[in-house]
């Protein structure tokens, strides 16, 4: 049975880089109240990533490491720890740093970001790269659960 | 808030967070430092990335004047994807 932090962490970080997605939208075109609806959108972005962090963190040191990790490093998808678990859980540090600087640009600059074309392309810019980041980290995950899974079957559990 | 700052901290930070990923695996001592911090070497680092991220901004804070530039944004972009491919093919080789 898939473990209920899991499925927090997942829904919460897809959550997250959807958010951002929305900011980059909003963005595009923007007008005062959209630029209202991109700041709702990046604090609510921000916020599931930064939750994500602490539900993602807490299974990674007090499940994954001690249940799946053996399993995973005893089969022959060992790789999906080695590399592909090492990788997510390194990168995804750059996710919050990444949101909360689209959010705090998004409120210096507010309203000023219809006629600053710079500052609005660089919130484009950065939300762009939270949701493409995001969502490789989201395909590592899925990777990740498939590797355990395949580890289970050749296990014979 | 200046914004120069806190992009310049946000690169400085990211480069940082992929040279401690890569020097905690080279280095037992490095790996045991970041332990020491929080139990587990990855909350080490997570702990770590939020105060250099803080004492980074405080300090280009004071050095920097609040003149925003999309270059400071490509700079960020540009760390973030060194940094990132630096872990990757680091692991990738290490596998």
């Amino acid at each position: 049975m898939m473990n209920p932090l899991i499925l927090l962490h997942a829904i919460t970080a897809e959550v997250g880089v959807i958010a951002f997605l929305w900011v980059l939208v909003e963005l595009l075109n923007p007008t005062e109240s959209r630029v209202a609806r991109a700041q709702v959108a990046a604090v609510v972005g921000c916020a599931a990533l930064l939750f994500a962090w602490l539900v993602g963190g807490f299974y990674y040191v007090e499940v994954y490491g001690l249940h799946v990790k053996p399993l995973i490093q005893a089969s022959e998808a060992a790789w999906v720890h080695s590399i592909v678990m090492e990788v997510k859980e390194h990168v995804f540090l750059f996710l919050p740093i990444l949101a909360t600087l689209a959010t705090a640009m998004l409120y210096r600059f507010e309203s000023e970001l219809i006629e600053n074309r710079d500052a609005r392309v660089s919130i484009v810019l950065l939300s762009g790269l939270i949701f493409l980041l995001g969502f490789s980290i989201a395909g590592m995950g899925a990777l990740i659960s498939s590797g355990y899974r395949f580890a289970l079957l050749a296990g014979g559990v | 808030m200046n914004t120069k700052a806190l992009i310049r901290a946000a690169a400085l930070t990211i480069v940082l967070i992929a040279v401690a990923t890569i020097g905690s695996e080279l280095s037992a001592s490095v790996k045991q430092l970041f332990s020491s911090i929080g139990g587990h070497h990855w909350i080490g680092k997570s702990v770590l990335s939020l105060v250099f991220f803080g004492v980074f901004y405080g300090l280009f804070a004071k050095l920097f004047d609040d003149t925003f530039s999309i270059k400071d944004t490509w700079l960020l972009i540009a760390s973030v994807l060194v940094s990132g491919l630096a872990i990757l093919i680091f692991y990738v080789q290490h596998a």
